[in-house]
């Protein structure tokens, strides 16, 4: 069953499947999946990729959809070598389409793709079932370090980065953070992130990963009825963003409080956190274990800090997450700085990816096998680390990456004479982050009110700008680049 | 009214306003999810000029719920 030497975490499902095949896998709404029926229809879905024509090293673009066929799929492919582009269908139509043209996928799953130029097939109706395939697939040679997934970022240039990440690096950081965590076969987890998203993916192969129980969620927007999925499944760890936390204390006060005693874990990360949050966490959860990872797509998991256990250290980003992970703050040629010193923090380990999928993207981000973060801070002589600022100018809305360079060309598309935008702290305090866009007036230029509605209709809601800013210029280099750090200060 | 805070719950979510039936749910639709609904809770209160009593924002939960909500609190 599920002969796939390259790819640990279908060996790990394999295993599951043969301990204890009735174990509950997977659940959505009333369906409930075993183990064994997972690496079943996991084998009949590769099946049905296979008699799709689909061929080992070939790209998928996959729709992420909070539904069991999508793991179906995910997983189905990593078993016939073929690489997953996991990508939100309701992403903006420029964003799938430059991600669309530069991956050639040869077969799209999911809904929402327009325009598409490979077959197309919904995942929703079991789509599989009526073209069957022979279930008997030839196993296929592949290494570990062959390409399981592609996951798109937001690039500072403004185009998305394909992210190259490999069999091994995926079950890295399952394997890591789940040490980190201490997730067993035993637990239940509620999964309500976006899988398009690393934080989201990553969850879900974790739980597999170790043979535990997953359970859909559509999002976090009706407390009422995740907090009832808690109750009704036994749920013992979920995942969030700060500002879903912030959005869950505004929304339902302390409620929450009551799965306490039953929650062994949350995991939290994608933004900062203010500490004064940490402690009410502490507080109201006491013994769960509350663990904020520090990551990129591009080096997943790679730091990791629980906050009772490090409760001095609440402001750090904690230390790398396993013994499989290094850390290093280095200038920019590469260089080590001394604890203390602000440099760029580079990360190495099991779950670095190797390359971006466009050699051009790999220009300045690396060191060697050093992945460099972008980020700005130093480490402290304990080996915890903190970040101070970011070299990349990308805004956190939430925990949304999004480019300021989509925003201005949206704003200069309705008609002003220049813009930029910068990120700046959330007024309302639950997103974190959220644009700010200043703007110099052209000749017959809208009003500000007709500039917002326009912009509003291009972008999607967490990308239009939540304040706004008539200025005389803006402040550009020699070289035209926009100076966003003086419009910061 | 009714009418009034489908408009608003379509525009913020930028979907057509057909979707906005009685029954839908925060979560049902990939728009609506925990930024939608904060804009949605923001936007009405700005537009109608009124104020959520936080205790209730728990149970506000649907588009009827809602509706049902502005409906007292404009006729409170």
């Amino acid at each position: 069953m599920l002969d796939a030497p390259h790819s640990p975490l279908l060996c790990n499902i394999a295993k599951h499947a043969v301990e204890y095949p009735e174990k509950v896998a997977l659940v959505e709404g009333d369906l409930r999946i075993t183990y064994r029926q997972l690496a079943l229809r996991i084998e009949s879905v590769a099946a049905y990729l296979h008699a799709m024509g689909v061929k080992s090293g070939d790209r998928i673009l996959l729709a992420a959809q909070k539904e069991v066929e999508f793991t179906y799929v995910y997983f189905a492919a990593h078993l016939i070598g073929a690489v997953n582009v996991v990508v939100d269908s309701a992403a903006p139509v420029d964003r799938l389409s430059y991600i669309i043209s530069t991956v050639n996928p040869v077969l799209i799953l999911g809904e929402g793709i327009d325009n598409a130029p490979c077959p197309c097939v919904p995942l929703r109706g079991n789509p599989f079932a009526a073209i069957g395939g022979d279930r008997k697939i030839v196993p296929q040679r592949i290494n570990g370090d062959a390409v399981a997934d592609i996951m798109f970022t937001t690039g500072t240039t403004g185009l998305p980065k394909g992210v190259c990440l490999s069999h091994e690096n995926i079950a890295g950081s399952a394997g890591n953070t789940n040490a980190f965590i201490g997730t067993t076969a035993d637990d239940i987890e509620a999964l309500a992130l976006p899988l398009s998203h690393s934080f989201g993916l990553g969850r879900l192969r974790c739980v597999f990963s170790v043979g535990a129980t997953l359970v859909l969620v559509g999002n976090f927007a009706n407390l009422k009825s995740f907090f009832n999925i808690l109750e009704k499944e036994k749920v013992t760890g979920f995942g969030m963003v700060p500002a879903v936390w912030q959005y869950i204390k505004r929304i339902s006060g302390r409620r929450i409080t009551r799965f306490a005693g039953q929650l062994k874990y949350i995991e939290i990360g994608s933004a900062a956190l203010p500490v004064e949050d940490k402690h009410l966490l502490m507080e109201l959860f006491p013994d769960t274990r509350l663990c904020m990872h520090y990551g990129l797509t591009e080096a997943s998991r790679a730091m990791f800090i629980e906050f009772h256990e490090q409760e001095n250290r609440l402001d750090s980003i904690g230390q790398p997450s396993s013994p499989l992970v290094e850390a290093c703050v280095m200038d920019d040629k590469g260089q080590a700085k001394a604890a203390g010193i602000d440099g760029e923090i580079c990360v190495r380990g099991n779950m670095v990816t190797k390359t971006y999928l466009l050699p051009d993207d790999n220009h300045d981000a690396f060191h060697g096998a050093w992945f460099r973060t972008g980020d700005w801070g130093h480490c402290d002589t304990d080996g915890y680390y903190y970040l101070t600022g970011r070299k990349k100018e990308l805004i956190n809305v939430g925990g949304e990456k999004v480019s300021p360079e989509t925003i201005e060309d949206a704003i200069k598309s309705v008609g002003v004479a220049d813009c930029a935008c910068v990120g700046v702290q959330d007024p309302n305090g639950m997103l974190g982050e959220v644009p700010k866009a200043y703007l110099k007036k052209s000749e017959n230029c809208l009003e500000l009110n007709d500039i917002k509605r326009r912009v509003a209709q291009l972008l999607p809601p967490h990308e239009v700008p939540a304040l706004w800013e008539w200025v005389d210029f803006i402040p550009r280099t020699d070289s035209g680049k926009i100076q966003r750090l003086k419009l910061k200060q | 009214m009714d009418k009034k805070v489908k408009e608003i719950i379509a525009r913020v979510l930028n979907v057509d306003i057909g979707m906005i039936t009685d029954d839908l749910s925060s979560g049902d639709i990939p728009e609506w999810d925990s930024v939608g609904n904060l804009a949605i809770i923001s936007t009405i209160e700005q537009e109608l000029n009124l104020e959520f009593p936080l205790e209730d924002l728990f149970d506000l939960t649907s588009v009827q719920s809602i509706v049902d909500e502005v409906n007292q609190l404009t006729h409170a």
